[in-house]
């Protein structure tokens, strides 16, 4: 467990990444404090990475069901760079706008990445929601077709964008639920 | 027809419909499986949403990436330019941090052709959004245990959080009502006791009462024991009964100012009325922020249905019996302690005393015990789903709590009952509402109390329980949490409304020795305004007014509803017209890739 060269991020930086992400400068230090621990030796922060394991073993989404998603949506080429990091927490954060949350939500939920959440994707949801692979098919169809009944408006059986953005926004537990609190200070 | 069936297993994608013969072919889109997702996506509404979203995806056919093609991105982001010279802030983009430095940095040499003005303009408006968040981040800052809750949210997922942040409600609240108590009351009071302004003092009528109710018992005075000291400290009897704690400090009548004369008993009253109607007022702002959550029933088949609601009823029935002899039991208590009272107290022996003085307490405490034990076996059998089950116990509890409250801790590796927690403290505020009228300094102790509760809570629960093992949270509850606030509120209204307008007030001690009951100090005041003003408040509460009042809010209450119904038709239409229009689109596509099939072969 290396560590990379302890720049202290300069002020500039800070306030750039402050104007551009929803975080707080506290937040900012502190994933930043993270990512040296975690960053191989040697290596100026700006141009570690960290793999998608080691994100994904980060205590904030160690014990989420959708882990894999996560880092599959916010990595680039399959690693994390520090300013991928500080956009995941930025969408994670409180302060974020809902269509910023919406948005990623549903490219986490697209597990097949077609662009449309159909019943595939949904099973899927379910069944990671429920952390058990046994389930039985009647049970899991029915509400696949009850989640499809209530938020499928054109009845093709899959969700769009803008039927997922609709079915969100009548949910109020979204904008609190879609929350991952970062830092471990 | 088998043409589409083949293009569908093509995709891995099972066709779910039943199997069609030729005879009975229908132009009935339910025949066509669901066309292949690449023509959907290069349809014009999937294209302008996606780039709505200022997301590029553009589909790597072999890996099944997301690739991000840049030609198409950096003609897509000067697309984008030209509407977002307007505002947006750059954080709302789903695009990573670098991609946004680029868009910021051609923003910004874009900025050059605009005008001085427009320049201006638009550097003020940066730099006040800048000091607003500035400003936001501050006060946010200053909310009250803000990381505790936080890192409770973390631990223990939203539903517990949602008691603890109704607690820190809670304190705001009391704190609040205390603070108009302090201005409206105790303040007046003070200067008068450091001499700061002169007051008169309450004179008590010996004309129209007997002698007997003017006379307050005041305790004996004189050599008192020490554990009785003690005793009344926590009891709030004996020596207390004189300090401000109690209605009965407050006998001063005006407090004399240079221009005016404050009229205590007024502002006395004017302050209880203040704190309930505050108390409403905030408690329904923050139901209307707590947006509903509509429950839907999970569907079930009818025979289940029938099995279900048949045991339900039985269940519920046992609970109104269970409640049924609750109450019956403290009510036969308190009637034995009454009569038993009455005895000659040198004949008791001294536990008997006791025993008999607190029967109906420990007959309350008994129940309040041991009905959440049954209640939590019985709605195991009811099968409701989680939150249902939250609120159901709670409104059967509130039923038992009428009378006592009880805190339960959280010993050993037990889960966190939210039901019992959360009904103890509306409970003590509902307590709060009804004693702050007689006892002004009551909402600090509450205040107190909820601070104290608050971390008592925490502690317990970061060292003794664990995270529930369901993996679903109990959604949030907060809502709920207010409405059975507001049920106690209202009932915590109903007796105060009652001792202040039926009930005479005391003639030997307190602030309206001189009414006939405590309401008769707003007629006294009215009848001191200038007569216009006079008939203008006699014309607002007659009978003339306040019926044509009350029938036009209902026909206005009657105008909503059939709007509401109004748009529910529309809304049932147009999502009907929706799923017509789609299933065209899929017939039509369908079309399209048997016509392109066909010219390629």
């Amino acid at each position: 467990m290396g560590q990379c060269l302890r720049y202290q991020m300069h002020w500039e930086d800070l306030e750039e990444y402050q104007a551009l992400t929803f975080l707080t400068r506290n937040e900012i230090l502190c994933i930043h404090d993270t990512f040296l621990k975690l960053c191989p030796p040697g290596k100026y922060y700006k141009e570690a990475t960290l793999t998608m394991d080691q994100v994904s073993s980060l205590p904030a989404l160690r014990v989420n069901p959708f882990r894999d998603r996560i880092c599959r949506v916010f990595s680039h080429k399959g690693v994390f760079s520090f300013e991928d990091v500080l956009g995941m927490a930025s969408v994670f954060s409180e302060q974020a706008c809902p269509s910023l949350k919406i948005e990623y939500a549903f490219r986490i939920y697209d597990f097949n990445e077609n662009g449309f959440i159909d019943e595939e994707d949904l099973q899927r949801i379910i069944l990671r929601l429920l952390n058990s692979d046994d389930m039985s098919e009647d049970l899991l169809m029915d509400l696949t077709n009850h989640v499809l009944s209530e938020s499928d408006l054109d009845n093709d059986n899959m969700l769009s964008f803008s039927e997922f953005e609709h079915a969100m926004a009548k949910s109020p537990d979204f904008m609190n639920s879609f929350r991952i609190h970062f830092w471990g200070c | 027809m088998s043409e589409s069936r083949a293009s569908a297993l093509q995709l891995g994608r099972p066709s779910r419909q039943p199997a069609v013969h030729p005879e009975n072919l229908s132009l009935d889109a339910s025949c066509f499986s669901s066309p292949p997702v690449n023509f959907l996506q290069e349809l014009p509404s999937y294209r302008s949403i996606a780039r709505r979203r200022t997301t590029v995806h553009s589909r790597d056919k072999q890996s099944g990436t997301l690739l991000k093609s840049t030609d198409s991105y950096s003609s897509q982001l000067e697309d984008r330019i030209a509407e977002n010279l307007s505002s947006q802030s750059l954080r709302n983009y789903a695009l990573n941090i670098s991609e946004k430095r680029r868009l910021r940095d051609i923003q910004e040499t874009q900025m050059k052709y605009l005008s001085e003005w427009d320049q201006w303009k638009r550097y003020s408006s940066k730099s006040w959004k800048r000091f607003l968040e500035k400003a936001r981040e501050m006060t946010t800052h200053l909310e009250l245990w803000r990381e505790d809750i936080r890192s409770i949210e973390g631990k223990f997922g939203t539903g517990i959080q949602s008691y603890f942040s109704f607690l820190r409600f809670l304190v705001l609240l009391n704190l609040v009502i205390f603070l108009i108590i302090f201005m409206l009351v105790l303040l007046p009071i003070l200067l008068t006791k450091y001499k700061i302004t002169n007051s008169s003092f309450v004179l008590i009528p010996f004309k129209d009462t007997d002698i007997q109710c003017t006379v307050y018992p005041v305790s004996s005075s004189g050599l008192i024991y020490f554990y009785s000291y003690i005793i009344d400290l926590l009891s709030g009897t004996g020596f207390l009964e004189e300090t401000s704690l109690f209605y009965g400090h407050y006998t001063i009548d005006g407090v004399k100012f240079q221009n005016f004369t404050y009229d205590l008993p007024l502002a006395y009253l004017i302050s209880t009325i203040a704190y309930l109607a505050l108390s409403l007022l905030w408690i329904v702002k923050a139901d209307l922020e707590e947006e509903r959550i509509r429950q839907k029933i999970a569907e079930r088949t009818s025979e289940e249905t029938i099995r279900i609601y048949s045991l339900r009823l039985f269940l519920n029935c046992i609970v109104l019996a269970v409640l049924g002899a609750c109450f019956y039991a403290i009510y036969v208590a308190t009637v034995f302690s009454q009569e038993h009272m009455k005895k000659e107290i040198d004949k008791m022996v001294f536990g008997e005393n006791l025993l008999i003085l607190y029967l109906p307490s420990i007959v309350i405490t008994l129940a309040n015990f041991i009905t959440p034990m049954i209640f939590a076996k019985i709605i195991r059998y009811e099968d409701y789903s989680p939150g249902f089950e939250i609120r159901l116990t709670i409104l059967r509890l509130l039923v038992t709590y009428c009378s006592s409250w009880k805190l339960i801790q959280c010993w050993g590796q037990q889960e966190f009952a939210i039901p019992d927690n959360v009904l103890g403290i509306v409970y003590g505020q509902t307590i709060c509402w009804i004693g702050a009228f007689f006892s002004p300094l009551l909402p600090a102790i509450a205040t107190l109390k909820f601070i104290i509760i608050f971390y008592v809570k925490e502690w317990s629960l970061l060292y003794t329980c664990r995270p529930s093992p369901r993996p679903f949270r109990a959604s949030n509850s907060n809502f709920f949490f207010l409405l059975v606030l507001l049920i106690g509120l209202c009932l915590a209204i109903i007796p105060l409304t009652i001792s202040i307008s039926r009930i005479p007030s005391s003639k030997a001690c307190g602030p309206f020795t001189n009414f006939n009951t405590t309401w008769e100090v707003i007629p006294k005041t009215v009848s001191t305004f200038p007569s216009s003003l006079q008939s203008f408040i006699h014309g607002v509460t007659s009978e003339a007014f306040a019926v044509p009042f009350f029938m036009i809010i209902c026909l206005i209450m009657f105008y909503f509803i059939a709007l509401a119904g109004a748009h529910k038709r529309v809304v049932i239409q147009l999502r009907e017209q929706l799923s017509l229009e789609s299933r065209d689109k899929r017939y039509l596509i369908q079309k399209l890739t048997e016509a392109q099939r066909d010219t390629r072969n």
